[in-house]
């Protein structure tokens, strides 16, 4: 039952994300991607102080005294963006989503098998490797969906 | 060269994994709301160095817009928070998998409706297809 919930949870999260990247799509594109980021942070940091101040019950380690380096996740979600800002002119959405799906699914699979970063260990086994399989097929399909996104915009841009 | 590129987007897909990696645990040692209050306070502290020192922003232009299109950043805590509860419970494998599936899914819904100001497109045959192998492969990983 709590998997379940988790599982919501998550794709009630994604939804979010992907409404998100909608909206900060067109305001990125009206006053550039880095400031549009920037806001998201700002706007995300004013929210979730407000929730820490007002919600967050007694725990016997603090923000300051837990290990610095549990502290460094922002770090990795700012270079990802910075990383895309770049590469997307490059080699294109297409492209650069298959490469970060890819990425997020075997590094969360590699964590699981030997439980890195002091999260619980879930061996690959027959059934996850099956998973990966769908999964390579369904990032294959997304890539050919956004190809041919890709290619109607450009078709648009021709006209 | 785009071999490089390739590899480091890869490489930057991987960190949002890792990220998801360091907040599960963080969130049981310190609390679930201190971990997301610790990506948005150093996440918004370094992008506005980034923004001072290596970006020309036009600010005046960023406050001119539809106040809708500033709302997104009101959904960025409840993703982080969620993150923060669930993998702890599920791991980082069904964690991602499930946060993509929730995107695929309203990527469909908003190109199908035309929402938040994109162009209607209709059901993508390959994308609702996608979803199908996602929501299997989500099943298979939860299996022990």
């Amino acid at each position: 039952m709590t998997v379940f919930f988790a599982i919501f949870m998550l794709v009630l999260g994604g939804i979010a994300l992907s409404v998100q990247s909608s909206i900060n799509g067109r305001l990125g594109h009206n006053v550039g991607v880095i400031a549009s980021a920037w806001l998201t942070f700002v706007i995300g940091f004013a929210i979730s102080f407000l929730l820490f101040f007002f919600f967050e019950s007694n725990h016997e380690v603090s923000l300051f005294s837990a290990p610095k380096w549990q502290l460094s996740g922002a770090l990795f979600g700012v270079m990802y963006m910075l990383i895309v800002v770049f590469a997307v002119p490059k080699i294109g959405i297409a492209a650069a989503t298959v490469c970060t799906i890819s990425g997020q699914l075997i590094m969360s699979l590699l964590i699981d098998h030997f439980g890195w970063l002091e999260n619980k260990i879930i061996p690959l086994d027959d059934y996850r490797y099956f998973a990966i399989l769908l999964l390579v097929a369904a990032v294959t399909m997304i890539y050919l969906s956004n190809k041919r996104i890709d290619k109607k915009e450009q078709q648009v841009l021709s006209d | 060269m785009q071999i490089v590129v390739y590899l480091l987007v890869l490489a930057a897909g991987m960190g949002l994994s890792v990220e998801a990696g360091l907040l599960g645990p963080l969130g049981e040692l310190a609390g679930h709301f201190s971990a997301t209050l610790a990506i948005f306070m150093i996440g918004s502290i370094l992008l506005s160095l980034i923004m001072i020192f290596f970006a020309k922003p036009n600010l005046p232009e960023l406050f001119k817009q539809p106040k809708w299109l500033l709302t997104g950043g009101v959904l960025g805590p409840i993703y982080v928070v969620f993150l923060t509860i669930a993998t702890p419970i599920i791991g980082v494998g069904m964690t991602m998998t499930s946060v993509l599936l929730g995107q695929i899914g309203m990527s469909l819904v908003i190109d199908h409706y035309g929402l938040l100001g994109s162009e209607k497109r209709g059901i993508d045959p390959y994308r609702a297809l996608a979803l199908v192998m996602i929501l299997a492969a989500l099943w298979l990983l939860s299996q022990e």
